[in-house]
């Protein structure tokens, strides 16, 4: 492992905030030197210490705090999310198009598809339970939990933003849980079809 | 015991390094390493001289390139002398009582 991407690693032990002020006159410092293992110590150290010494302002001193790395990672998120999405999406897209618009060639595919299914059940539930899911990967980030101490006294603290990518995300999931609920419904529940 | 250094507080030490004017980081751990002796760690001096602005002591210039010089406040003199001076006094005091 090079010397600049250790140390970009090393770097990851301090909070954002103080990264974001000191990390490039750090990566200066300590590549200014050989990096042994005695320097890498100390720098990952003095990183933890520093993360304790934030949380400890947060508590004593009125700052935020914020709960959940959702909010720091909105893109992985709708990742796991659209990653979790994809197969019922194709699933429901395929049955869709071969039993409500007849395409004759899906038809067969999904014909064989779902007989083999039958044998594994833990499939069905794991497509079913895949939009929830997605949908609270995608929408997670949109919403922060913190605590703020305000005249000596802790008190929650909610905030809410909007992301095209996520909103997106979590707006399919709720579609194909919605397309889902009707499908078992009528279908099972009502014992309407063919 | 006797190799170690007399004064091992680094943001004492790095407001002593600054007395003396601006300097950037990688000049303050030559300075300290070439007057006291003691070689901080990358992490030790820049979690010390973060508390030390925090604090007010010393303040930030502006960056040149990567690095950044720093310069003693107002208020980091005074934390200095005031803490050199504690020092002198404890110095003094031991030096009267073993007879030097």
């Amino acid at each position: 492992m090079n010397a600049p991407r250790l140390t970009r690693i090393l770097l990851r032990c301090y909070p954002s905030t103080w990264r974001a002020r000191y990390g490039l006159e750090l990566a200066d410092l300590i590549e200014a030197s050989p990096l042994t293992p005695r320097v890498a110590l100390d720098v990952a150290a003095a990183g933890i210490r520093q993360r304790l010494h934030v949380a400890q302002l947060a508590i004593n001193g009125g700052l935020v705090m914020t709960i959940g790395p959702a909010w720091r990672h909105p893109t992985a998120f709708a990742m796991v999310g659209a990653i979790l999405l994809l197969p019922t999406f194709l699933f429901v897209g395929a049955s869709l198009l071969a039993y409500e618009l007849g395409v004759d060639a899906v038809r067969g595919m999904m014909e064989s598809v779902t007989s083999a299914m039958a044998n594994w059940r833990i499939v069905d539930l794991l497509l079913v339970a895949a939009p929830p899911l997605a949908f609270l990967a995608a929408l997670a980030p949109l919403v922060r939990l913190g605590v703020d101490r305000r005249d000596g006294a802790l008190e929650g603290v909610i905030a809410v933003r909007a992301r095209l990518l996520n909103v997106t995300i979590g707006l399919v999931a709720l579609l194909l849980a919605g397309v889902l609920v009707w499908h078992i419904v009528v279908e099972s529940v009502l014992q309407v079809g063919p | 015991m006797g190799s170690r250094p007399e004064v091992s507080d680094p943001g004492l030490l790095l407001l002593i390094s600054l007395a003396d004017g601006p300097k950037h980081g990688h000049a303050m751990l030559l300075d300290v390493a070439a007057f006291a002796g003691v070689r901080l760690g990358p992490g030790t001096l820049y979690g010390a001289l973060s508390r030390l602005e925090e604090d007010g002591h010393v303040e930030a210039l502006p960056a040149e390139g990567r690095r950044r010089p720093y310069r003693l406040t107002g208020a980091g003199r005074r934390l200095l002398e005031g803490r050199l001076g504690g020092l002198s006094r404890a110095v003094r005091t031991g030096l009267q009582r073993v007879g030097a």
